[in-house]
């Protein structure tokens, strides 16, 4: 039995002469030449009077969505199929020049991965269904409900966009070209994204308007500078054949690092609340994650917020660490049990947010010897934790050097918690650290 | 015991093991729901979860997909396009990003297309700050849809719940066919955590109820209003009629028939009806109790703490932490409040918004609101709220 595709046996709902209805019968001669499953081909539509073109065919699936993105979701349904199902499915757009314009960069991206999808463009130059208003494919002087004195903006050209955007094949017809439905066929076919473009006439509006008959849309392209026929038909893998093959040797997942518990006894039995400031890039946060492993070695809980500028790689970098026997509720701190700043821009900061603001009596501030420091309420104590070590291990330094004071964990935990995570370093690190700690007597 | 000995057991028996972020955990919570396909845009502070399933969805069993679109509209369309061929998706966002895909929201509830999307809040509005924390989206995510549907929100409170509530949200948004938020925030999301792997719960795998094939498929069929129609996937042996116009059962797009009219109050039936089952909350209840906290989201943890110390301080206080905003808890909240002589809602926002869904349940209690923005709201600031309200 042939599949049903377009029904052909009422009328279209479209205007006497629309070229939708012309493009439309092309589309389905095309499929009938195909004869593709109908369950592998999916009519999409977008919004306007070729959105009506789903409820037009039988058999095959057909998704009526939103204006603009019906080429989104038919790569959804690409992307899909192509890499978690038997890659079979067909989709197939049918979006006018408006829709074109609105989502121009679902078109874009389409044609950029290379998903199988088949974007048939109904361009007619204007806004049928809402009352043939201009659009970004209106040529210049075209008079429409909203230019009527004429079109003064040049139209856009989609198969040049869509050309520079690796398209592997792209195509532009005439609606009344006898070739239509070859062309859609092996636009259909073709393994990867095909966009067809189709010039074609809104009686309702465009030849109202402009003295316009079907045989002079061939000088309307010329005018418009737009080139006619296949103009690209290439090979080139989908996004599903790449990805495919990239992760054909994804395995199951990594062992996460585990940390069992209480491989040593924490000093603390109350929460600690810490800042560490310093520099973008000098690996604050690192430390601070290096104590909190530390910390989760003693058996405590720990939370770790990480602040920075939106830039990244430059300015301050502050972590807020607690250590907690118990269950950490509230994750900011109120006020700092210590404060570790290491270098100028992590002391500008905890100016800034408030956090010197917050420092007690009891906190213990341990502070570079060349930062600038406010007055606080305690002592500061000053190491020289970039002198002694190096700028990137400053903030790992400083740790140590509360650890050695404060005692809320032994050192040997902060050693192991290196040694999971940094293996190869951990020795030098250790050594660097333990000689800074010496010169300070502590350790 | 003394305190000391006390101490040590505590730590003996704690053993964390993870440092992990919640936006981890939503990736890892999203892969034991069965999610093959994940498609996003970098946004902070939702960017981890985003590149967390690059990395974890290629090893999934059976295989999955995740890749990057080049905005929020084409994210969450691709997801949608994904969940329409039978696939579980899910994208992620902050909320500049979640306003750009309301459009394809939308799409998804009147298509009864199930989908997860993760929004982890920061401070707005606009581009507002992309690295503070806020809880501002809260009825962007539920009043953003011409209608008003209620899109079921659920909102952890830290890595944990994280884990937890998104298998949730793909359980309900499958069951029910509809999309689901599970909404995040910044401190939630990006701080790290110590969690105990063995304490992470998984929860049933959810499937949508598949057209079972005999007799002709009717797409927007269902048997009773407050249940979804039977699924059959695009690219299907069954043929499908999806639309986002409203629709009759078979998928035709008509005016304001009848039956167009039921199945678009359908959409919200198969909602309410459910709500009971879908209200998840934390209720510590103080017998005698004079006050109420209601919190949600980061700022739960906060309230819990403030409790803590009211009743340290001989207050008589209760607690209800809110996992599921929507649809609202009603008789937990009710249930709550019940010889209360006030309620305190307390959420990092400008105005309390959550407070405003509250407030008719609240009666004639006294509502107090506890806000801000800028900074995580304080135990502090709740403790003296409730003290002050005294």
């Amino acid at each position: 039995m042939t599949p049903c595709y377009l029904v052909t046996d009422a009328p279209l709902p479209y205007c006497k002469g629309c070229g939708h209805g012309v493009i439309l019968r092309a589309f389905g001669e095309a499929l009938e030449k195909l004869q593709l499953p109908p369950a592998d081909v999916a009519v999409v539509t977008d919004i306007g009077c070729v959105g009506l073109a789903d409820s037009l065919f039988a058999a095959p699936h057909t998704v009526h969505t939103t204006h603009g993105r019906s080429t989104a979701f038919a790569a959804g349904f690409a992307l899909a199929d192509s890499v978690l199902g038997a890659a079979r499915l067909k989709p197939v757009v049918m979006i006018g020049d408006g829709g074109a314009m609105i989502g121009i960069s679902h078109l874009v991206n389409a044609a950029l991965l290379n998903v199988d999808v088949t974007v048939l463009m109904h361009n007619n130059f204007l806004f049928g269904m809402t009352g043939g208003q201009n659009s970004a494919f209106s040529p210049m002087e075209f008079v429409t409900a909203t230019t009527p004195g004429g079109n003064a903006v040049p139209p856009l050209d989609l198969a040049r966009v869509l050309l520079a955007s690796r398209a592997s094949f792209v195509a532009r017809k005439i609606a009344g070209d006898r070739d239509l439905a070859e062309v859609l066929a092996r636009a259909i076919a073709h393994p990867g994204f095909a966009m067809v473009e189709v010039l074609e006439l809104c009686t309702g509006f465009a030849t109202k308007s402009n003295s316009l008959t079907g045989t002079q849309l061939k000088q309307v392209a010329e005018k418009a500078g737009y080139e006619l026929g296949v103009l690209r038909e290439e090979r080139r893998a989908t996004f599903g054949e790449v990805y495919k093959e990239r992760n054909r040797s994804a395995t199951t997942a990594a062992p996460e690092e585990k940390y069992s518990a209480a491989q040593f006894a924490a000093g603390t039995r109350v929460a600690k609340r810490l800042v560490i400031a310093g520099t973008a890039g000098e690996r604050v946060q690192t430390a601070a994650m290096l104590l909190g492993q530390a910390a989760m070695l003693c058996g405590l809980r720990v939370t770790q917020k990480n602040d920075y500028p939106v830039t990244q790689g430059t300015g301050f970098s502050v972590s807020e660490v607690i250590l907690s026997p118990d269950e950490i509720l509230f994750t900011g701190i109120d006020e700092p049990d210590a404060v570790l700043v290491v270098s100028g821009d992590g002391a500008k900061e905890l100016e800034r947010n408030g956090v010197f603001g917050r420092v007690t009596k009891k906190t213990v501030v341990l502070a570079d010897s060349g930062v600038d420091m406010p007055e606080l309420p305690c002592a500061i104590r000053r190491f020289p934790f970039r002198n002694a070590t190096a700028a990137k291990t400053a903030a790992l330094a400083s740790v140590a050097q509360w650890l050695s004071i404060a005692k809320a964990l032994p050192l040997e935990a902060l050693w192991a918690a290196i040694g999971v995570r940094f293996p190869e370093e951990a020795e030098t690190t250790k050594a660097n650290i333990g000689k800074m700690l010496q010169v300070a007597g502590l350790a | 015991m003394d305190s000391a000995t006390q101490a040590a057991e505590k730590i003996k028996t704690a053993a964390p093991r993870h440092l992990v972020s919640g936006n981890r955990l939503v990736a890892l919570g999203a892969v034991a729901a069965g999610c093959r396909f994940f498609s996003g845009y970098p946004i902070t502070p939702s960017s981890e979860i985003f590149q967390t399933m690059i990395e974890e969805l290629p090893r999934v069993d059976n295989g999955g997909l995740a890749l990057a679109a080049p905005d929020e509209i084409s994210a969450l369309a691709y997801c949608v396009g994904a969940s329409m061929a039978g696939y579980k998706a899910m994208t992620a966002t902050s909320g500049p990003g979640w306003c750009l895909m309301i459009e394809t929201l939308q799409y998804a509830l009147i298509t009864e297309t199930p989908v997860v999307i993760a929004v982890v809040q920061r401070l707005g509005p606009s581009t507002g700050g992309a690295t503070q924390g806020a809880q501002g989206d809260v009825l962007l995510t539920q009043f953003c849809t011409s209608g008003g549907y209620t899109i079921p929100v659920f909102a952890p409170s830290n890595a944990r719940e994280c884990f937890e509530l998104t298998q949730t949200a793909f359980w309900w948004s499958e069951r029910l066919r509809t999309p689901v938020v599970l909404l995040s925030d910044k401190e939630v999301g990006m701080t790290l955590e110590s969690v105990d792997a063995e304490s992470l719960q998984r929860g049933p795998a959810a499937e949508r109820a598949a057209f079972s094939g005999g007799g002709r498929y009717l797409p927007y069929e269902y048997r009773r209003q407050d249940e979804p129609p039977a699924f059959a996937p695009v690219g299907g042996s069954v043929k499908v009629v999806a639309t986002g116009s409203a629709h009759d059962r078979e998928g035709k797009l008509r005016k304001n028939s009848a039956e167009v009219i039921d199945l678009l109050a359908h959409l919200q039936t198969k909602i309410a009806a459910h709500a009971k089952q879908m209200a998840i909350c934390d209720a510590d209840l103080q017998k005698n109790a004079e006050t109420l906290v209601l919190s949600y989201g980061t700022t739960a943890r906060a309230a819990r703490e403030a409790v803590n110390r009211l009743r340290a301080a001989g207050h008589k206080v209760s607690l209800l932490k809110l996992m599921t905003l929507f649809p609202i808890a009603t008789e937990a909240i009710m249930r709550a409040a019940k010889g209360c002589a006030r309620v305190v809602v307390a959420e990092e926002n400008l105005t309390g918004l959550y407070a405003s869904m509250v407030e008719s349940l609240v009666g004639k209690r006294e509502l107090v609101r506890v806000n801000g923005i800028g900074n995580q709201i304080s135990p502090a600031r709740i403790v003296e709220a409730v003290e002050r309200a005294q």
